[in-house]
C-alpha cells in the first residue's frame, strides 16, 4: 500500500516538475529562432522557422504535445543541433553517472573513517580538528575548491590532468585520472555532511543501554563499534546519501563546466544559453525522474527496514 | 594503526592503478628555449583549447562563430581567403574575375582538388554549394544582391548580381564560401556532426561539448602540407581552467580574450608565445544606442554620452592599458581608417552642458542599459554608468543573457547595450549593419540595430560596394566614419585587440602561413577570440 501511495505522489511530482520546467523555459526572454538562424536572417525565414518549431502554438498545446511524445519515449529532436534529445542525453548520462558515483565513493570512503574517529574521540583535540576541517569544507564553494585542486594537483604537481574526459571504454586508467579531481571536488562538500552526521549518530548510539551492556560483557571497543554501533548509526547516513543526490546533481553543472566534462549538467547549461528548449526539458525530466526515483527507493527501503513507517 | 589498513590499501591501489595506466595525459618538462628551430618538423599532435563548442559543423545550415571556423576550417576550405594586407585572394578558386561593371563574377575552380570522400571539386559542386547558401535562411539577407549562379564551363561558376558588388569575393572567404561535397548537401544532419571537405585534415571524431579530433589528410592538394599528424580541439568554457590546463600541459594552445592572460603569458616568453589580432581583424567594443527611442533619439544626448565617457580610464581600468581608444569601426592601423571628423572626445563640461540643454526642454535624461551578467562586462557598464551620472544622465542597468540581449537588439526592444562587432576584412562587410535599407521600426527585425537612417552614410556605403576604384572607396568609407562621428549611433570605447592565441613555445607557424599562390596570409581574424589556419602549424619535438 505504501508503495502505491508513493507511486501516485511520484506521478504528481513529475507532472508538476515537467510543467513548471516547460513553462519557465517558454517564458524566458530571448528567441530560439534568432539563436538558430543568427542575427542576419530576415522576417520570412524567422516566421517559417517559428511555425516549424511550433512556437506559434499556445503554451498548453505545446506542453501537451511534448508530454504525449515523452510518454512514448520520444524526447524530440534538438532544433539547434538537429540530434535526437534522447541520443544526446544517452551519450552524456554515463559521464554524469560516473561522476556522481565517484563523488559518493570519495565522500563515503573518507566520511566513514573520519566520522568514526571523531565519534570515538568526541570533544577531544582530534574531534575538534576534524570538526573544524568539516566546516571549512562545507563553507568552501565547489568552484573555489575545484580551482584550488587544479592549481595544486594539475598545475603545480602535474599528477592528474586539469581538464578533459576519457571514457572507460577508451582507457580505464585515463578515465580514473580524468574523474579523480572532479569527483574529489564534488565529494568534499558531501564528505563533511556525512562525517558530521555519522559522528552525531555514533555518539548517540554509543550512549545506548545495549552498548553499555556490551561493554559490561567485556566485548572489545573495536567489536562494539563495528558490529553493534556502526550499523544502526548508518541508517540516517544511507538516507542522506539518497537525498543528497539532488545536491550532487546541482553540483555537476558547475563541476562539468569547470573540468570540461561532457555530462548532462554541461549539456543543460549550454542548452539554456542557446535556447535549446527541448534539450533542457529532456535533461530536466531525466534529472527529476532520477531524483524522484532515488527518493522513492529510499522511502521503500526505509519502510522495509523500519516497521513504524510501514504502519504510518 | 591496523584499523586504517583497509582505506590505506584502497588509496594505494587507486594510486597504483593511476600510475600504471599508461602514458599520463599531463605535460612533460620541455625545453624552455624560445629560439625557433631551423624549420618545420613534420608529425606530432596539437591539443588546442577552445572557449565554446560549435553550434554544428555544417557551413550551409549552422551559424558559425569563431570557434566553428577553427574547428571546421581544418576540414572544409573556402573559395577565397585574405592575405596579410587584407586583400582577398583565391583559395579553392583559381581566380575570381569580375565583368566591367562588377555585377558578374566568374569563379573559376582550382583543378586537381578532391574531397575527402574522393569526389573531384568541380564547377557544378561549387554552384550547388552557393545555391544552397543562397537558399539558407542564415545568409539570405547577405546574398540579396545575388540573382543567379550559372555554370559557364565545367570549372567555372558565374555569379550574376542585381548591382555592382566590388567586395563580393570577401564574402566567399567566410562561411558562405566554404565548399562541401554533394553528399553533405543532401544530408545536412550528418554534415552537422561529421564534416567532409577538401581540407588539410580529415574528420576523425566529435564529442559535443568535449572535443573534436582531425587527422592529417595524406592526399591534400597542397604539396607537403599539413605538418601535423593530428589536432584535438578541446572545449574548455571556463577561462581560468583553460589557462590552468595550458600551464599543466593538457593543451598546447588556446584562444583568450582576457588581458590578464596576455600580460601574464606575454611576460613568460621562454614558455609561451602570444599572438594578437591586428588591423581590420580587431573588433570594436562599444555602446550600441537605439536612435529610434527616447531619449537616445536626441543627438545631443548621444553626443553627451560620448563626451562623458573617459575611454582612457576604461582602458586603463579594464584592459590593463593594452588596447587603443576607438573613434570608429576600423582601427587606426588599417588602410580604411580615416582621421578627421570630430568624434565627441572626453569633455565632461560639454557633456554636462548638453544634458542640461536637453533637460530644460524635455526633463531628466534617463535610460536603461542592458548588460550580460558576466563580471567583466558589468564592471565596464558600471564604470560608464558612473561617468554618465557625473554628466547628469541617470542610467539603470538591466541584466540579460546573451540570447535575450541579441533578441532585444534585433527587435529594437532596448535603449542602449554593450556590443562588440566590426571585424570584417573589408568595410563592405558592415553594409547590412549600418545601411538605412536594413533599418526597420521598433518591433520589427532590423539588422541595423541602432536604427539610424542616414542618407549620406548609406550612399557612402553604396559607393564603397559598387565603385572598384580604391581611392573612391576610401573616400566613401571616410564619409561613413565622419557620419558615425557626427551622429553617434555607437559610443565607441576601444579597439578590442585583447583577442589572442596563446601557445606553448613548441608550437610554431601561427600567423606565418603562405597562400597557394605564394602570398603571406592574414595572421589572425575573427572575434572575440581570433582564429587562423592550421595546415602550416607544427610542433617542435626537442
Amino acid at each position: 500500500m505504501i508503495i502505491l501511495h508513493r507511486l501516485v505522489r511520484l506521478v504528481i511530482v513529475l507532472l508538476v516538475v515537467t510543467f513548471l520546467s516547460y513553462a519557465m523555459l517558454a517564458l524566458l526572454p530571448g528567441d530560439p529562432v534568432t539563436q538558430i538562424l543568427g542575427i542576419g536572417a530576415n522576417d520570412e525565414a524567422r516566421a517559417q522557422l517559428r511555425q516549424e518549431l511550433g512556437l506559434d502554438e499556445p503554451l498548453l498545446v505545446r506542453y501537451a504535445g511534448w508530454l504525449g511524445a515523452l510518454l512514448t519515449g520520444d524526447f524530440g529532436t534538438s532544433p539547434i543541433t538537429r540530434v535526437p534529445v534522447a541520443a544526446e542525453l544517452a551519450e552524456r548520462l554515463p559521464v554524469t553517472l560516473e561522476l556522481l558515483v565517484a563523488a559518493q565513493v570519495v565522500a563515503l570512503g573518507l566520511a566513514i573513517p573520519v566520522g568514526i574517529a571523531a565519534a570515538r574521540r568526541a570533544g577531544r583535540a582530534l574531534d575538534q580538528v576534524l570538526t573544524a576541517l568539516s566546516f571549512a569544507l562545507l563553507s568552501t564553494p565547489v568552484f573555489v575548491l575545484g580551482v584550488l585542486l587544479i592549481l595544486l594537483f594539475a598545475v603545480t604537481w602535474q599528477v592528474v590532468p586539469a581538464t578533459g574526459w576519457t571514457p572507460i571504454s577508451v582507457d580505464l586508467g585515463w578515465n580514473i585520472t580524468s574523474v579523480l579531481l572532479p569527483a574529489v571536488t564534488l565529494g568534499c562538500g558531501q564528505l563533511a555532511v556525512y562525517a558530521r552526521l555519522l559522528r552525531a549518530d555514533l555518539i548517540a548510539t554509543l550512549q545506548e543501554d545495549y552498548i553499555t551492556l556490551a561493554r559490561a560483557r567485556g566485548l572489545s571497543p573495536r567489536r562494539i563499534l563495528w558490529r553493534h554501533a556502526l550499523r544502526p548509526s548508518a541508517i540516517s547516513l544511507i538516507t542522506a546519501v539518497g537525498l543528497n543526490m539532488g545536491a550532487l546533481i546541482g553540483g555537476t553543472v558547475i563541476i562539468e563546466t569547470l573540468f570540461g566534462l561532457p555530462g548532462i549538467g554541461r549539456l543543460i547549461v549550454d542548452s539554456i544559453f542557446s535556447r535549446d528548449y527541448l534539450t533542457v526539458q529532456g535533461g530536466v525530466v531525466l534529472i527529476s525522474v532520477g531524483y524522484v526515483l532515488v527518493n522513492f527507493a529510499v522511502d521503500v527501503v526505509y519502510a522495509a527496514v523500519d516497521p513504524r513507517i510501514r504502519r504510518a | 594503526m591496523k584499523r586504517w589498513r583497509g582505506p590505506a590499501a584502497l588509496s594505494l591501489a587507486t594510486l597504483l592503478l593511476v600510475a600504471c595506466s599508461g602514458q599520463r595525459p599531463v605535460a612533460v618538462p620541455e625545453n624552455t628555449s624560445s629560439a625557433a628551430p631551423s624549420g618545420p618538423e613534420k608529425g606530432g599532435r596539437l591539443v588546442y583549447g577552445l572557449s565554446a563548442d560549435a553550434n554544428g559543423l555544417n557551413p550551409v545550415t549552422d551559424q558559425f562563430a569563431a570557434q566553428s571556423y577553427s574547428m571546421v576550417g581544418t576540414v572544409i576550405e573556402p573559395l577565397v581567403t585574405v592575405e596579410a594586407n587584407g586583400e582577398w585572394k583565391p583559395y579553392l578558386a583559381e581566380s575570381l574575375t569580375p565583368n566591367e561593371t562588377y555585377d558578374e563574377w566568374a569563379v573559376k575552380v582550382r583543378p586537381g582538388i578532391s574531397f575527402h570522400d574522393g569526389l573531384a571539386l568541380t564547377g557544378d559542386v561549387v554552384k550547388a554549394n552557393l545555391e544552397a547558401q543562397k537558399a539558407s535562411p542564415l545568409n539570405n539577407a547577405v546574398l540579396v544582391p545575388v540573382k543567379s549562379f550559372e555554370l559557364t564551363d565545367p570549372m567555372t561558376v558565374t555569379v550574376k548580381l542585381s548591382q555592382p558588388w566590388v567586395a563580393f569575393p570577401y564574402y566567399l572567404a567566410a562561411q558562405i564560401g566554404m565548399i562541401v561535397p554533394p553528399a553533405s548537401l543532401r544530408d545536412p544532419k550528418t554534415a552537422s556532426l561529421k564534416p567532409v571537405g577538401t581540407g588539410p585534415f580529415v574528420f576523425k571524431e566529435y564529442v559535443p561539448d568535449s572535443r573534436m579530433v582531425v587527422t592529417k589528410n595524406p592526399g591534400y592538394w597542397r604539396d607537403g602540407l599539413p605538418y601535423l599528424d593530428e589536432i584535438e580541439f578541446r572545449i574548455l568554457p571556463d577561462s581560468q581552467t583553460r589557462a590552468q590546463t595550458l600551464e599543466a600541459g593538457g593543451i598546447d594552445a588556446m584562444g583568450t580574450t582576457r588581458d590578464e592572460d596576455i600580460t601574464k603569458y606575454g611576460g613568460q616568453k621562454d614558455a609561451y608565445s602570444v599572438h594578437r589580432a591586428e588591423g581590420m581583424a580587431v573588433p570594436e567594443y562599444m555602446f550600441l544606442l537605439n536612435t529610434a527611442v527616447a531619449p537616445l533619439d536626441d543627438l545631443r544626448v548621444r553626443k553627451a554620452l560620448a563626451h562623458a565617457l573617459d575611454r582612457a580610464t576604461i582602458i586603463k581600468t579594464l584592459r590593463g592599458g593594452l588596447t587603443e581608444e576607438a573613434d570608429g569601426p576600423w582601427s587606426k592601423d588599417s588602410k580604411w581608417y580615416a582621421d578627421g571628423g570630430a568624434y565627441p572626445d572626453y569633455d565632461l563640461a560639454k557633456a554636462t552642458a548638453l544634458v542640461k540643454e536637453v533637460e530644460a526642454e524635455k526633463g531628466p535624461v534617463t535610460f536603461e542599459i542592458i548588460s550580460t551578467p558576466d563580471p567583466n562586462t558589468m564592471q565596464g557598464i558600471e564604470l560608464a554608468q558612473d561617468m554618465w551620472r557625473k554628466a547628469g544622465v541617470d542610467v539603470t542597468i538591466k541584466q540579460a543573457d546573451q540570447a535575450d540581449l541579441i533578441n532585444r537588439a534585433v527587435t529594437g526592444n532596448y535603449a542602449a547595450t554593450v556590443w562588440v562587432q566590426f571585424s570584417s576584412p573589408d568595410p563592405d562587410g558592415e553594409y547590412i549593419w549600418m545601411h538605412q535599407a536594413y533599418s526597420k521600426p521598433v518591433g520589427q527585425v532590423s539588422l541595423n540595430f541602432t536604427r539610424l537612417r542616414d542618407d549620406k552614410l548609406s550612399k557612402a556605403f553604396d559607393v564603397g560596394r559598387m565603385n572598384p576604384d580604391e581611392s573612391a572607396r576610401k573616400q566613401a568609407y571616410a564619409t561613413v566614419q565622419e557620419r558615425l562621428r557626427e551622429l553617434v549611433p555607437f559610443v565607441f570605447v576601444d579597439h578590442l585587440n585583447t583577442g589572442a592565441i596563446i601557445t606553448r613555445t613548441k608550437v610554431h607557424g601561427i600567423g606565418e602561413q603562405l597562400l597557394p599562390d605564394g602570398e603571406k596570409g592574414l595572421a589572425l581574424t575573427g572575434s572575440p577570440v581570433p582564429y587562423h589556419p592550421f595546415s602550416q602549424l607544427w610542433v617542435s619535438k626537442q
